[in-house]
């Protein structure tokens, strides 16, 4: 790896400033997954860098690493050219880098000064005791530099969404960082918030403060960014000055991941009549005015970028949530009520975390096969054994689990088996609507394109799929047409001659 | 300077006081007047003994239950440090090398209850079930299960003791209160005692070593049972092994009563003493009435169940009204 403070990016810019920060060759790994390969990335005083790439390409481990809250495997981190180890937060708190996480990290029942100046709480010199006094009138200058009249002894159990965000933005600057990480700070954030945030990220520029900026919106990356840097499968696959690119460059540079063998649809057939049909579905979970419909024989996605509320859309048409607007229709019919009436009506939601949700683990495969239809297999409620091992027997050999043991604990299965017995599961109650949350998350590629195989047996024998992934690649290649959400609403509908990953991030990216 | 003006204004809210407060007014005032021999100057004091050692009992209870843990074994602790305190005076120690071995011996147990909740993240009603076995055991073991007696007069006179107006226990009591109070609110640690139950990774990602401070929650636990043995102790000039078995149970219904929550780190101070007070002035009244033990913890059960039931209904009523 080359050894200068240029490597990558824009040459076009003459006399860069030494970087403040440098990754070099960084690698980390989890069970299964290279989350961070070989990445070496400058970050220099007085620049926003914006960091791009699609779900998993590696961002947020890469904070984790910079922050010490993960420990890189390989490659070294410099810091004004010198080696440094950063193995706690406490040393990169030292080293002046601060982060604004997106998942808050507010104490609910201490008051605003105590959260902003938590691990850092100035204490009288003589008693040792917190000095109150001095908390208050410094964590007050912070918040009025901010523009923000909160009052300091207010509790962070009080505070809405948009308000903890702000909270976490003062309590980052309150450390005179001189590298603020910031993780998506607008998603939470009206506009009006927003270009409040951008007007002061340019003034911390501008008094050489370092910013790294997770964005999502493509818009930012423009308006803010000096310099961008895309990730793709734990990879840097590019960093350039923002005037360098167009916004569709960069989404080329953020799509084409390896996925493995990509699945390949064995036929695509006729829609049938509408299943479900969804108009102006609005919930207190996030999901805003979201109309799509799906019909018999087409298996349909719902794409869009993590936090963009697709789950939130299967949970409420499913009845877990609470529909505060709107109307959700299957086969023609509107209904209400919880899980179990829509689950009488045909509909199977066979959740994200299937361990946790969608399996009794301690439970054989057989038990779990039938614990949906036991009524209809057995309308007395009298169970008999045999015609139970039969049913399972079936089962398991049309959804080819192996090992071909019924009476094998669920425990024991691979990911891909399990995901297998959890839609056996709802095949054998007779469902018509399939509501998929990310069915191949954790499962090795062989498994995944059975799964998919089992979709789309599903689809011919006239039943209808909705089907969330965050993969791109699995959307385009095993749906026949797909939503993409983005912040809470529908971005778009593509259609099968649309569909690619490209078309996917420009909406779920709001670029048009 | 940038202005969020959309940003609705935050204001400091006053918390509702917990249902503990007009109940346990109304049963202070229930007894005063329908309990015989409730109000007399005799009974008054000994009201203010039987709650010292409870208090001593349920303050750290606070900070454990607010970091989102338990401590079953305070009450089996507090008897194994009584009896060490007395077999020490027994054997013919000073009084200050008995309480140091008190002390020693609550400060072990707390520490390897803070140890295996913060290190290994066991969770501590099964940690602190064990702890409480073996100080059971312990206690039985050292004593042959009979009562330790002839300590001397000299904690019978430190017990007896009045500081200006006050008697000792109360007195210590009292500094026990203050001295969490001032820990909860003036030092680092109860800041932290609020994190560790709140948002834990908060506070590690805040650069402060988490694991340290919540093993310091038990081990204060453990360090307020060997003192709070010098009033056990005192209190009958002897020790019994199993005589402070089953405290804990008041004291962690002390903690609840007082609005203390298990969960996120919300809690407060003087709502335990509130509970304290409330459980100490209804077993008195029942004792006077001549209720006996077991429908005293039937009663105290049922409190903390009215009392529950009220908070959490004005829980949901507060939050449909937001």
């Amino acid at each position: 790896m080359a050894r200068d403070d240029h490597d990558g990016d824009g040459s076009g810019q003459p006399a860069a400033p030494a970087p403040l920060l440098s990754l070099r060759n960084v690698s980390k790994t989890f069970p299964g997954v290279r989350a961070l390969d070989d990445v070496s990335l400058d970050i220099r005083a007085g620049e926003v860098h914006m960091l791009l790439g699609e779900n998993g390409a590696g961002k947020s481990t890469l904070i984790k690493v910079l922050y010490g809250a993960y420990r890189a495997d390989a490659g070294t981190i410099l810091f004004e050219g010198k080696a440094v180890d950063i193995t706690r937060p406490a040393d990169a708190r030292r080293l002046g880098i601060a982060v604004i996480f997106q998942e808050f990290s507010l104490v609910p029942f201490l008051d605003l000064a105590q959260n902003i100046f938590l691990g850092r709480e100035p204490r009288r010199p003589l008693t040792r005791l917190i000095d109150h006094a001095r908390m208050h009138r410094e964590a007050r200058g912070v918040l009025d530099s901010l523009g923000l009249d909160y009052d300091t002894r207010a509790l962070a159990a009080d505070l809405g969404v948009a308000q903890q965000q702000m909270v976490e933005i003062a309590k980052a600057l309150s450390q005179r960082a001189r590298i603020l990480v910031m993780d998506e700070p607008t998603a939470a954030l009206s506009e009006r918030e927003s270009n409040a945030l951008f007007a002061l990220i340019r003034q911390l520029r501008a008094a050489g403060v370092a910013i790294v900026y997770i964005s999502h919106r493509m818009q930012e990356v423009f308006a803010l960014g000096d310099r961008v840097t895309v990730l793709r499968d734990g990879r840097r696959v590019a960093t350039l000055s923002a005037g360098e690119a167009t916004p569709d460059e960069l989404i080329g540079m953020m799509v084409g991941r390896a996925v493995g063998a990509v699945y390949k649809r064995r036929q695509y057939g006729a829609a049938g009549r509408i299943v479900l049909d969804v108009r102006g579905l609005t919930t207190a979970t996030g999901v805003r005015d979201v109309d799509l419909n799906v019909r018999e024989g087409e298996i349909v996605g719902l794409s869009g970028l993590v936090g963009a509320g697709r789950t939130e859309v299967a949970r409420a048409v499913f009845g877990a949530d609470a529909i505060v607007a709107g109307e959700v229709r299957i086969s023609g019919a509107s209904v209400e009520g919880g899980p179990e009436r829509i689950a009488a009506r045909g509909v199977a939601l066979i959740p994200e975390n299937r361990k946790l949700e969608g399996l009794a683990l301690k439970r054989s495969v057989q038990d779990n096969l039938l614990v949906a239809s036991l009524w209809k297999l057995f309308p007395h409620g009298w169970y008999r054994a045999g015609s139970a091992h039969r049913h399972a027997r079936a089962l398991i050999e049309r959804l080819r689990v192996t090992p071909p043991a019924p009476r094998r604990l669920a425990r024991a299965l691979s990911g891909g088996n399990q995901q297998k017995i959890v839609i056996g599961k709802w095949l054998a109650a007779g469902c018509r609507l399939f509501l998929f949350d990310e069915p191949t998350r954790g499962i090795d590629v062989g498994a995944k394109s059975e799964i998919f195989a089992l979709i789309e047996d599903l689809v011919e024998r006239g039943a209808a799929v909705l089907l969330i992934s965050s993969e791109l690649t699995e959307i385009v290649h095993v749906c026949d047409r797909a939503y993409v959400m983005r912040a809470g609403r529908i971005g778009g509908e593509l259609g099968r001659a649309e569909l690619s990953e490209a078309n996917i991030l420009r909406l779920a990216m709001h670029e048009t | 300077m940038p202005a969020f003006a959309s940003s609705r204004s935050v204001e400091r809210r006053v918390r509702p006081l917990p249902a503990i407060l007009p109940i346990g007014v109304l049963l202070v005032a229930g007894a005063l007047f329908a309990v015989n021999g409730f109000a007399s100057a005799r009974n008054l004091a000994n009201l203010g003994l039987q709650a010292s050692i409870l208090l001593m009992l349920a303050m750290p209870m606070t900070l454990i239950i607010m970091s989102e843990g338990l401590d079953l074994s305070a009450g089996a602790v507090l008897s194994l440090c009584s009896v060490v305190m007395a077999e020490s005076l027994a054997g013919g120690h000073g009084i200050a090398s008995a309480l140091a071995a008190s002390i020693a011996v609550g400060l072990a147990f707390g520490l390897a209850n803070g140890a295996m909740v913060s290190l290994l993240a066991l969770p501590p009603f099964v940690v602190t079930l064990g702890t409480l076995g073996i100080a059971e055991g312990a206690s039985l073991v050292l004593t042959e299960g009979n009562a330790v007696s002839g300590l001397g007069s000299a904690i019978a006179t430190l017990y007896a003791l009045d500081v200006f107006g006050l008697p000792f226990p109360l007195l210590v009591a009292l500094a026990t209160w203050l001295t969490t109070y001032l820990l909860l609110h003036y030092t680092r640690f109860g800041t932290y005692v609020f994190a560790i139950g709140g948002n834990r990774d908060a506070l590690v990602l805040a650069g402060a070593p988490a694991w340290a401070y919540h093993i310091a929650i038990y081990a204060f636990g453990g360090l307020v049972s060997g003192v709070a043995a010098l009033l056990l102790t005192g209190r009958m000039n002897a020790a019994h092994p199993t005589v402070a078995i089953g405290m804990e149970f008041d004291a962690i219904a002390a903690v609840v009563l007082g609005g203390t929550s298990f969960e996120r780190g919300d809690g407060r101070l003087l709502g335990t003493v509130l509970g304290v007070a409330t459980i100490t002035v209804l077993r008195n009244a029942l004792d006077l009435l001549g209720i006996e033990s077991s429908l005293q913890v039937v009663s105290i059960g049922a409190l903390i169940l009215l009392v529950i039931v009220i908070d959490s209904l004005r829980k949901s009523r507060r939050v449909q009204a937001a």
